[in-house]
């Protein structure tokens, strides 16, 4: 359904002496319909600007991405065309604090997702599309509806990002460490309504994050970024059995199990 | 280039009407002493004249009488009636000082919009004009493009005010809606379809809304004071009478010498209540949409 | 192991003033706990559970809004003195306890490093605000002592912060705090933010830190289990204010006694289960504690966890458990285990 190939992005910076930052470097894979896949990588890896790029938020330097056959980049260019690749393509933003608008109240970004599929926030149909969506995500309307982003808490926040995707119901969901800026033990909860997304819409997930532990449990298949390529991709059990690359092994040595302890920090 | 489109419009409206900013700021007591001495000023200017007819330009009254109940504010050296010229000037600096506020201010905007909106070569060249703007003095340009513009009319000198006023204010606009530019609502829009022309004023605008108008109130005296300096020199519109020309005359025709507080007070007495209203007004507008300030 | 930290009943409060009444946000409320000498204790619980109040708790740094209620803080110095920490001036904290003798990191601590100053700048500044009489030229030897130990460059005392990654600037400060050789370092939340690797280097750097005899004892406060129970020796859970169950390491994460306890291990996805079992648990199998962590103006009677308890019982919705030893050094505050 997405199909990824020679993707590179390269920084310019300077005027007279060029530097180039090399972000992403000629990757490729593919994303099926219905599949949860995980980038995993450390800062610097280029998982965050290819999940810009796929956003169509960031242009490539060069390479080609497809979603159902079509170029984003290339065969995208009326507004009518780009509003219908968002229809299929929302992002699960990062941090929820800097999601939201301030100065406004957070029904705005659930009004937002209701226009681009063509439904009006003020009548019936919209209403109770917001309602629904909400409580799919956990969240009594009353307590969250008509409230400024600083009077909720960042959970709240995060849910209500989602609750955006299950208005939309986008094939394509790219989630970019979505729940690292939450407390370790909500975070279970949350990436489960991005499940519940696959299971009940059959949307595919890019999901992108640093933490092992929560890609193994729930991607099912894994990529492996470090600096701008993919070393490593495979389903989950493989990839943290048996990593191939140093720096995979270096990566899966490094995550803070609860019930496994590392052996070379005592 | 985006088209300003219905919906931009009307949700622009509609954010006006239904803020509860604004009708905190109507509520405020500093922002209703502001105003209202602005207000003051203006019906003072506007409708003064409906009560007090009298000529402010005719030089036939004897010359500077002290106050008197002919001359509520006596006369001038020339022999003008000073309440009548006082509510003259007022209007004219009153005019030139919001029409040179304005212009700055709608430059400044487009400036900072266009820079932040499209970046690489039209950021280039707008950055590259502010600097070079600030870098002249803006006064002595002021000088010389009025003193070569062969247009005499209060509306160029508050164009050419304008004008000179703008570089700074977009340079700080640019800059915080460049650090706006990377937060994550703005990409959240613009996966909802939101053109650029929308983002920067239904997601930016409220934002640096403040700041705006803190701006634009801010420099409506420095316009009146600018279109001052220029008819000090000379270079005001034949006819024309300001408050600046006013203060002007009686230092250069030696009302200050003479001690005529009743010609050189009142145009002063007139700038300072501009100075101190729209000061009111801004910090009341700081207070209301500056969250971290509201005494909630 | 000789005691360096023993904290009795600790009761302080936030207090507000909301519409001209008094209300006590109840952060620490009666938490007792004790620190020996040469562990690593754990300190966890969700946000808002209070755990980064009582760092500013043990430090005894009550200014307002933080108000002392009641208990006590007692602490050995390093010559042997035993302090009550809740009777000490301010003045007398600045001078004798912080810093060189409990040292606090709070979180993002490394964000707080001046941007324009060296990082040598930094250290002589903080080396003055301590001592009187300062050798630059020792202090400076003495600070790139403790840098190489713990794995940084030499050159490092000469860089400005934004020169260096997070994880450089979280042991520069690590490693500035270790040159005044407290007895007892409190880290809160020090791997928030940084990379996995990043992680393992800060955590490593803090044993190291100990190890060397930098710092005696340290206590971690954070919400990642994970990272904490690679050093910690013990662990102590927070809910609402108070401490709900205290355990070694290895028997807790094995078998933890207090529900919380349990259903909070159990709500955070492992990579273990990958790792140890043959079935790959999906997030599908990960619980949650449903409903929300209580207020901590108005925070529940009774037991304060009761309304998300799955074992609620009669006697937990009217009465607080009491602190109760199930084994030799395992405790917790729960009606299963007390006698009523």
């Amino acid at each position: 359904m997405l199909e990824v190939r020679n993707l590179t992005k390269i920084y310019e910076s300077g005027l007279i002496k060029k530097q180039y930052i090399v972000a992403v470097d000629d990757i490729s894979f593919e994303v099926r319909k219905g599949e949860i896949v995980a980038l995993v990588g450390e800062s610097g890896s280029g998982k965050s600007t290819t999940a810009k790029i796929i956003l169509r938020l960031i242009p490539p330097t060069s390479g080609i991405i497809k979603f159902e056959g079509k170029d984003i980049w290339k065969d995208l260019s009326s507004k009518e065309e780009l509003m219908e690749y968002w229809k299929n393509a929302q992002p699960v933003p990062q941090d929820p604090y800097s999601a939201f608008n301030p100065s406004y109240k957070i029904d705005r970004a659930l009004h937002q997702a209701l226009r681009l599929i063509g439904v009006d926030p003020q009548d019936d149909v919209g209403k109770r599309l917001i309602i629904e969506s909400l409580k799919q995500v956990g969240l009594e309307p009353s307590e969250v509806l008509g409230k400024y982003p600083h009077q909720l808490s960042g959970g709240q926040r995060q849910r209500i990002l989602i609750a955006r995707c299950f208005i939309v119901k986008p094939k394509l969901v790219v989630a970019d460490e979505p729940v690292s800026m939450i407390d370790a033990s909500l975070r279970g909860e949350i990436m489960k309504l991005i499940v519940d997304l696959r299971d009940i819409y059959g949307t595919s997930v890019i999901f992108i994050t640093h933490d092992m532990n929560l890609a193994s449990a729930l991607a099912d298949r894994i990529f492996v970024m470090y600096k701008g390529k993919i070393i490593e991709e495979g389903k989950p059990d493989e990839v943290i059995r048996n990593p191939k690359h140093e720096y995979t092994r270096m990566l899966i040595g490094s995550i803070p199990s609860i019930y496994l302890k590392w052996r070379d920090v005592e | 280039m985006a088209k300003v489109n219905k919906e931009t419009i009307l949700s622009l409206i509609k954010q006006i009407r239904t803020s509860e900013s604004l009708r905190m700021l109507l509520r405020n007591t500093r922002f209703i002493v502001g105003i209202s001495i602005l207000l003051g000023l203006v019906l003072f200017s506007y409708l003064g004249p409906l009560f007090y007819p009298r000529d402010p330009l005719s030089v036939r009254n004897p010359s500077l009488l002290p106050p008197s109940p002919e001359y509520p504010l006596g006369t001038d050296m020339a022999g003008r009636d000073v309440l009548a010229a006082l509510m003259y000037g007022t209007r004219t600096s009153l005019y030139v000082g919001f029409l040179s506020a304005g212009i700055a201010t709608i430059l400044g905007v487009i400036a900072a919009a266009l820079s932040v909106a499209f970046s690489g070569i039209v950021d280039n060249v707008v950055t590259a004009i502010i600097s070079f703007l600030l870098s002249v003095p803006s006064m002595l340009l002021a000088l010389v493009v009025a003193f070569y513009l062969p247009v005499r009319s209060y509306e160029a000198i508050a164009l050419i005010l304008g004008i000179t006023m703008w570089a700074g204010f977009a340079r700080a606009l640019r800059a915080r809606l460049l650090s706006l530019r990377e937060e994550d609502f703005i990409n959240m829009s613009k996966v909802a379809g939101y053109s650029t022309l929308r983002i920067i004023f239904e997601d930016m605008m409220p934002s640096v809304g403040a700041y705006v108008i803190i701006f634009f109130a801010t420099h409506i005296d420095n316009g009146m004071v600018g279109e001052a300096t220029l008819s000090l020199l000379g270079l005001q519109p034949s006819g024309g009478y300001s408050l600046g020309l006013m203060f002007s005359q009686a230092n250069s025709q030696g009302g200050v010498l003479r001690g005529a507080w009743w010609w050189f007070g009142p145009p002063g007495i007139i700038i300072m209540l501009v100075v101190i209203s729209m000061l009111l007004v801004s910090t009341a507008v700081d207070e209301i949409f500056n969250p971290r300030l509201r005494r909630e | 192991m000789s005691k360096i930290l023993d904290i009795q009943d600790l009761v302080s409060y936030y207090v507000q003033v909301i519409e001209g009444r008094k209300t006590y946000v109840k952060a620490v409320d009666g938490v007792s706990i004790e620190v020996k000498q040469g562990e690593v204790l754990g300190i966890i619980g969700e946000s808002g559970c209070g755990k980064s109040t009582l760092a500013r708790a043990i430090l005894a740094d009550f200014s307002p809004p933080f108000q002392y209620i009641r208990g006590s803080i007692k602490y050995n110095t390093k010559d042997g003195k035993t302090l009550e920490l809740h009777k000490l001036s301010r003045d007398m904290l600045k001078k004798y306890v912080w810093g060189v003798e409990i040292s606090l990191v709070p979180q993002f601590a490394m964000n707080a490093l001046m941007p324009t100053l060296k990082v040598r700048k930094l250290v002589m500044d903080i080396m003055r605000a301590h001592f009187k009489e300062v050798n630059e030229y020792e202090v400076i030897e003495n600070v790139n002592k403790v840098f190489q130990s713990i794995g940084l460059p030499p050159d490092v005392i000469d860089r400005y912060p934004f020169e260096l990654s997070g994880g450089m600037r979280q042991r520069v400060v690590l490693g500035i705090v270790a040159t005044l050789r407290p007895r007892i370092m409190i880290a809160d939340e020090p791997t928030s933010a940084l990379d996995v690797t990043t992680q393992k280097m800060v955590l490593k750097t803090m044993l190291d830190l100990k190890k060397r005899e930098y710092v005696d004892s340290i206590i971690f406060i954070t919400h990642e289990i994970g990272a904490a129970r690679q050093i910690a020796t013990r662990f102590a859970v927070m809910y609402a204010g108070k401490i709900v169950e205290e355990s070694p390491t290895e028997e807790f994460i094995e078998k933890p006694y207090h529900p919380y306890s349990s259903l909070l291990l159990r709500a955070i996805p492992d990579v273990a289960q990958i790792m140890i079992q043959e079935k790959i648990v999906k997030v599908r199998d990960v619980l949650y504690i449903g409903g929300a962590p209580p207020s901590l103006i108005n925070p529940p009677l009774g037991c304060r966890f009761h309304p998300r308890c799955p074992y609620a019982m009669d006697i937990c919705r009217r009465e607080e458990p009491p602190m109760t030893q199930i084994e030799k050094n395992r405790f917790a505050a729960c009606w299963l285990y007390a006698k009523k």
